[in-house]
């Protein structure tokens, strides 16, 4: 095969505080420019546009990113996550079983609904003059499905939360701040203890969590914390973010907000369409393992491409006015949740205690939720996009029989 | 060399030969066949590799968590249906014919 190949643009005009406060103008000239573009500033490609996924989602071609240190320090053993077929292939199947629809339907469904119940009494407790729909409903929530899902038997929510955040700091501690590994210290001794608690109970009292899961594949004590650990630092930031995102994105569109009220089948579709629109992780780097072409780019073995997902999802070749929140748009497959074995493992959690639970019982039982326009709402990121406040505020509370 | 043949809903067939070990799925992807998407990269957390299977080859039966995600499938589910990352060349077919859905 002849391929013309050309040297990839160099994009050094990205302002990486301008990318945080709103990353899609930056985007949409990267990829209306050049596609695969190289970034000094990280040392990667940065790839954004959609046709380019397929080639970096090869498995032989392109691999995780060999570069360990930050992973290694924060959880010991390098987790599912930071290994290739096979080794990731291992523990990623052990926990799959408890991660599918079945389990979804048959035995989280309840788990779910009752969490999502719990925490709409907190947001109406806030009261509709004061509610922060993220820090009274979303980020507890997500948090307490994860700790569920995990199996993290009695842990405090509140904790949960901080060692997410202490996990996601460290793994982006590139200027090795030593307060970030203090706080990792601190959470690690803590999640550490419980885990060494929670092998034995598993070990006599299987159940469908993700640390029962390795521990009755036989991992290792040091396999199965770092997996808890990997599952603790990527399952909370994501939902939350979506939860407030789809609000946010309904009470900006009053007219689908009606028609997703009037038909509760609607919400999978509302959920999928504001994952796809403004993505909560916004970055998948991979690693070329021999000289590759991608987008007619030339790279050469080592070199570290950063599949933007947050541009890619945005590109309009494949998502007409990609712009646009819309409920109604054609099914077209987006990479919210990544794609191929690292594809999220949560995603089918995310789907159902979201599109099912969540977002449904939260419009059900406060009556003309919306975006509270008195307080400001308040977007940060691009590596993780969302709403870090988001005050909302209703007309009734239906109570909790609604 | 064993072979896999995708018909397409508008009538088009496209053949491709593939290595043994090479999956229905792995294949459409790496030859550019459209319909195909893979989403889970082959294990059995999506139904995005959907196909109807031609013909009444001896492959093996549809496993467990197969069997889950294709309840899920955005195209109708079918006698003949089968996630096509688990079809094999070599182990599973020499040569094998699959209609690809509409949607996935």
């Amino acid at each position: 095969m002849t391929t013309t190949t050309t040297t990839a643009p160099t994009a050094d005009w990205l302002d990486f505080g301008q990318l945080s406060v709103d990353p899609y103008p930056l985007y949409d000239r990267l990829r209306g420019e050049s596609p695969v573009a190289f970034v000094p500033i990280t040392n990667s490609y940065w790839v954004t546009s959609f046709p380019a996924v397929r080639s970096v989602q090869d498995p032989e071609t392109f691999v995780t990113v060999k570069q360990t240190e930050l992973g290694e320090r924060t959880f010991g053993k390098l987790p599912m996550l930071a290994l290739d077929d096979p080794e990731h292939a291992a523990p990623r199947s052990a926990v799959n079983p408890g991660l599918r629809p079945k389990a979804m339907k048959e035995y989280w469904a309840p788990i779910f609904e009752r969490n999502t119940r719990q925490y709409l009494d907190a947001l109406a407790a806030a009261g509709p003059g004061a509610a922060d729909l993220k820090r009274d409903f979303a980020t507890p929530l997500a948090t307490k499905n994860l700790a569920d899902l995990v199996g993290l038997r009695g842990a405090a929510v509140p904790d949960v939360t901080r060692w997410s955040h202490s996990l996601i700091s460290a793994l982006a501690n590139f200027m090795d701040d030593p307060a970030i590994w203090d706080q990792l210290d601190v959470a690690k001794a803590e999640m550490l203890a419980l885990i060494s608690e929670l092998i034995p109970y598993y070990q006599a009292t299987p159940d469908l969590s993700f640390t029962s899961a390795l521990v009755q594949a036989g991992f290792p004590y040091e396999t199965v914390a770092a997996n808890v650990m990997l599952a603790i630092s990527g399952g909370m930031n994501e939902p939350q973010h979506a939860i407030t995102t789809t609000v946010w994105a309904l009470s900006a569109h009053p007219e689908q907000r009606a028609a997703v009220l009037a038909d509760e089948q609607l919400w999978p579709d509302a959920l999928d369409e504001a994952l796809r629109w403004i993505s909560p992780i916004g970055l998948s780097p991979r690693q070329a393992s021999r000289d590759t072409e991608v987008g007619g780019v030339p790279l050469e073995a080592g070199s570290v491409v950063w599949l933007v997902l947050g541009a890619v999802n945005r590109d309009s070749a494949v998502f007409p006015d990609a712009a646009a929140f819309d409920i109604t748009r054609a099914k077209q497959p987006h990479v919210a949740f990544g794609g191929g074995a690292h594809l999220c493992a949560g995603m089918w959690a995310a789907k159902w205690s979201l599109g099912h639970y969540a977002l449904p019982m939260l419009y059900r039982r406060f009556e003309g939720l919306r975006t509270a326009e008195d307080r400001d709402a308040k977007w940060w990121g691009f590596a993780f996009r969302g709403l870090e406040e988001h005050p909302v505020t209703w007309d009734a509370d239906r109570g909790t029989e609604a | 060399m064993p072979s896999i043949t995708y018909l397409h809903p508008d009538g088009e067939s496209q053949t491709v030969d593939v290595a043994d070990g090479t999956s229905v799925m792995r294949a459409a992807i790496s030859n550019g066949i459209d319909g195909i998407i893979g989403e889970c990269g082959g294990q059995a957390m999506c139904a995005t590799c959907h196909v109807y299977v031609e013909g009444e080859p001896d492959l093996p039966p549809v496993g467990e968590d197969e069997d889950e995600m294709l309840d899920g499938t955005s195209a109708p589910r079918l006698p003949e249906s089968r996630l096509g990352c688990q079809l094999k060349a070599g182990a599973h077919f020499t040569s094998i014919t699959v209609r690809l859905p509409g949607r996935q």
